[in-house]
């Protein structure tokens, strides 16, 4: 009798748990879209802030999160991917593959805070990048090297050892298997990796405020500074005068965020259905 | 983010393969391209080597200014009074995380018992997304989310501001939940099958076998997503920042506005100059040496764990 | 010093495609940083050619700036030291930065001496009933270091008294009217022009904070913005600063800001 009641009042506890979890997404979500969807007109996605209060759009903050994050993906890709083809196909198990996962696994959890100084210090000042996109990119690569180089790895594990076979077995080399055979056959899942990187780093602040800058600018050249999305909710939401554009950026944010979140998904599913 | 179990360890896939005939060219090029992805591997390592550098080279001089000891144990922190101890720092952040992890920890690793033992496949399926988008929303958003939402339930809770250690702990325990649950579930799934049969067939009840059977078999592995859930939490930053309250005092109670390591980097990074700026990076080398001691505690139990079964 | 790069960084204005011809040079007060900024950017789209180079880094390096020659402006929100005015600088005030001292709406204390607000903030008055006010702790919200206000309040206001270090500190004005708008017992300050019906500003020795008060120099907790140039002034440095007289920017820049304009005096008939 005990043990019925115990179980059910367990296992109501662990159901609850379970939609404890969905709600507060759901709660982030929902608060976010309800109060933010009034602002979003093409005046507030294309024009760019002026005034003291940041009035107005907030264009030059939307391109420059799109062309940090995409100049981040260009250096971290070729870099991540040929690591793991070294992890894969490559490394037999010792001091330098120990070495470098470890090194992996401490980059994937240095908090950014450290990384936004140490991008300042290095980049910004030391290199005299000064605050610009390609500081922001090259300290954001940092952070998304053991993501990428972790789905990339898996993904050529995972392509099956037979396919490897038959390339050897018509004479191809260990390159022209990697390249024509295996990393072809990986690429879905690679792709996955890149994707879910590049959401990650759309949502960064902490590194990118010391790296970047926090100047409203439209940057063109990889040298120019920039705001992004995220430090401009970050300002406005703590200078507290223009609450409504923080509603309108926030909402914004995550609908990229959810963007690359859900396509890195999409992508993962649809490659298990081809298998 | 961190997995030590989702990993194959083992040899590489193709080992063994390498009984073929190929010219001098072939064999010189092959060879320089495996040297080519080493140097892309070893990237990781050079990386971490480079920020340890950077950022110690920065921070040393606290050692003489204001003297390691009057820096790790000084209980006072102000920019205008030139006095850099971070003791009430380091309590903040202790504080906030402990209470994100009594807070988080039961929440993700019962979600993970409830993804892995209890939930239909159609649950599933809207539950695990939703752990792994929790991961995936900008702390940025959280922090603001806090402000707006937590801080004012959090001012009726305590009858103060809002803004401290309740706040701060109620968003980062929602923060920590994606990495505690996903790894505990990695955990809880690779229990061997049999055993959750074994204890089924003798009569036990779905909850029996879960704290009895299974959780025990899973322990390393919770541990271990405990660890690293706690990690996450001692460096989160922005959404920190927003809801903390940034006053450097010591623990005063939940509704007291209290400042974190991390959060005083921000709030102090803008403006400081000098000693203070110093003494910033001094912060910043003791985020990333704790954040990679216990990434090597990760791996330490993993591999003890290894060794056991 | 190299601190204020990230609020400095910007070469605003000159988005456009053709180098501009002119630059004119401007560095200072991080309090006049904002209308300097945008005053600036305006200007640049009427005056094609010319740009106006902002930055921040602090009234004294400003000062010292357009002493050695190195910016045509310096901006400053405080009063030339002795030392300072042998060098022959010319002032131009550009607007008021006075302070309210804000508290929320029902609560019942509607005025404090500065020594009060010196003891509130310095942890040494803790509940509402010492100052006459009802059984309520007070909640201190005070501003980061990197702010202009809380820079001009503790100069005014905190003499050498230190600030408690149990306050919340926000980096915002908009947030700490929020919160003072929301907690009873709470108590924070803003510039005058932030200020609105969710918080009340509270009396200082007797003078309720306003517009004229402000002007007439009889309410304790406010000084002056200036632009410091020397001798000569280039031409477009000039027109600038003419423009930032302006109604266009004392109008609403000014006001925007928080500030009250300096022209207002003379609407006042002074």
């Amino acid at each position: 009798m005990g043990k019925r009641w115990s179980n059910r009042i367990a296992l109501g506890v662990l159901w609850a748990c379970g939609l404890i979890t969905v709600a507060a997404l759901g709660a982030v979500i929902v608060y976010v879209f309800v109060r933010g969807i009034g602002q979003i007109t093409p005046e507030f996605i294309f024009t760019k802030p002026h005034g003291v209060n940041a009035e107005g759009g907030i264009g030059p903050t939307i391109w420059a999160t799109l062309y940090v994050t995409g100049l981040s993906m260009v250096i971290v890709t070729p870099i991540a991917v040929l690591a793991a083809v070294y992890l894969a196909e490559y490394a037999v198990q010792g001091r330098l593959v120990n070495a470098i996962r470890f090194a992996a696994d401490t980059l994937a959890s240095v908090p950014s805070i450290v990384m936004g100084l140490f991008g300042f210090a290095f980049f910004v000042e030391a290199m005299g990048f000064k605050f610009s996109v390609l500081s922001g990119a090259l300290a954001l690569s940092f952070l998304m090297l053991p993501i990428v180089m972790r789905a990339t790895e898996e993904a050529i594990r995972a392509v099956p050892k037979y396919i490897r076979w038959g390339s050897y077995g018509l004479g191809a080399s260990k390159w022209q298997t990697v390249s024509r055979i295996v990393l072809p056959a990986a690429l879905p899942r690679i792709l996955t990796g890149i994707i879910l990187a590049m959401g990650r780093a759309v949502g960064e602040t902490a590194v990118v405020i010391f790296t970047m800058g926090q100047a409203i600018y439209l940057p063109l050249s990889p040298l120019d500074p920039g705001r992004s999305m995220t430090v401009h909710l970050y300002t406005l939401a703590m200078e507290g005068i223009n609450m409504d554009a923080a509603y309108g950026t926030a909402l914004l944010l995550m609908v990229m965020v959810l963007f690359f979140n859900l396509s890195a998904r999409w992508l993962a599913a649809r490659n298990r259905r081809l298998r | 983010m961190t997995d030590p179990h989702g990993r194959d360890e083992a040899t590489p896939v193709s080992a063994g393969s390498g009984l073929k005939m190929m010219s001098r060219a072939t064999y010189l090029k092959e060879a320089l391209l495996k040297n080519v992805f080493l140097l892309c591997a070893v990237m990781a390592v050079a990386g971490v080597a480079l920020i340890f550098l950077f950022v110690g080279y920065r921070g040393w001089p606290v050692i003489q200014n204001p003297g390691l000891g009057a820096f790790l144990f000084g209980a006072e922190w102000s920019a205008t009074y030139g006095k850099f101890g971070i003791a009430p720092l380091v309590t903040g952040t202790l504080v906030v995380t402990i209470g994100a992890l009594l807070l988080g920890a039961p929440l993700a690793i019962g979600t993970a018992v409830f993804l892995s033992e209890i939930a239909t496949p159609g649950i599933r399926r809207i539950v695990r997304p939703a752990v792994e988008m929790l991961a995936g929303v900008p702390s940025v958003v959280f922090g603001f989310f806090g402000l707006v939402i937590i801080r004012p339930i959090a001012a009726e809770m305590t009858g103060g501001m809002g803004f401290g250690a309740l706040s701060a702990s109620v968003i980062l325990a929602v923060m920590i939940v994606p990495t505690i649950a996903t790894l505990t579930e990695d955990a809880l799934r690779s229990v061997v099958p049999g055993i959750r049969e074994a204890s089924y067939a003798m009569g036990a009840t779905t909850w029996q076998t879960i704290y009895k059977v299974l959780l025990p078999a899973a322990k390393i592995g919770i541990i271990d997503a405990i660890i690293l859930g706690m990690g996450r939490a001692i460096g989160e930053t922005m959404a920190v920042v927003m809801v903390a309250g940034n006053a450097p005092q010591f623990f005063k109670g939940l509704g007291a506005p209290i400042a974190t390591v991390t959060s005083q980097i921000v709030i102090d990074m803008s403006y400081a100059s000098g000693d203070h700026r110093t003494a910033l990076f001094g912060l910043a080398i003791i985020l990333f040496m704790i954040s990679m001691g216990l990434v090597a505690l990760v791996r330490a139990l993993s591999r003890l764990n290894a060794k056991r079964s | 010093m190299v601190a204020l790069l990230l609020l400095a960084t910007p070469l605003t204005g000159c988005f456009g495609t053709g180098m501009p011809r002119e630059e004119v040079i401007v560095s200072g007060s991080t309090t006049l940083l904002p209308i300097a900024e945008v005053a600036g950017e305006m200007f640049a789209e009427e005056h094609p050619g010319v740009s106006i180079l902002v930055s921040g880094m602090g009234s004294s390096a400003g000062i010292e700036s357009v002493t050695n020659g190195s910016s045509d402006i310096g901006t400053s929100s405080r009063e030339l030291k002795e030392s300072e005015k042998e060098t022959g600088l010319d002032d131009t005030p550009v607007a008021y930065d006075a302070i309210a001292v804000i508290v929320h709406p029902d609560n019942p204390v509607t005025g404090l001496s500065t020594m009060d607000v010196r003891a509130i903030f310095s942890g040494v008055i803790t509940n509402w009933s010492q100052l006459g006010g009802p059984d309520m702790e007070i909640g201190l919200v005070n501003r980061d270091e990197a702010s202009g206000t809380r820079e001009a309040f503790a100069k005014i206001i905190m003499d050498d008294a230190r600030f408690d270090i149990g306050a919340v500190i926000l980096p915002g004005t908009g947030q700490v009217r929020a919160v003072v708008s929301e907690v009873p017992g709470a108590i924070g300050y803003i510039s005058l022009g932030f200020v609105t019906d969710e918080v009340r500003a509270v009396a200082i020795d007797g003078v309720e904070p306003s517009e004229e008060a402000v002007i007439s120099g009889t309410y304790p907790v406010q000084r002056v913005l200036h632009f410091f140039t020397r001798g000569e002034v280039g031409q477009s440095a000039a027109e600038y600063i003419e423009y930032v007289l302006s109604p266009a920017v004392q109008e609403t820049i000014v006001r925007d800001a928080g500030f009250i304009p300096i022209t207002a005096k003379e609407a006042l008939g002074d």
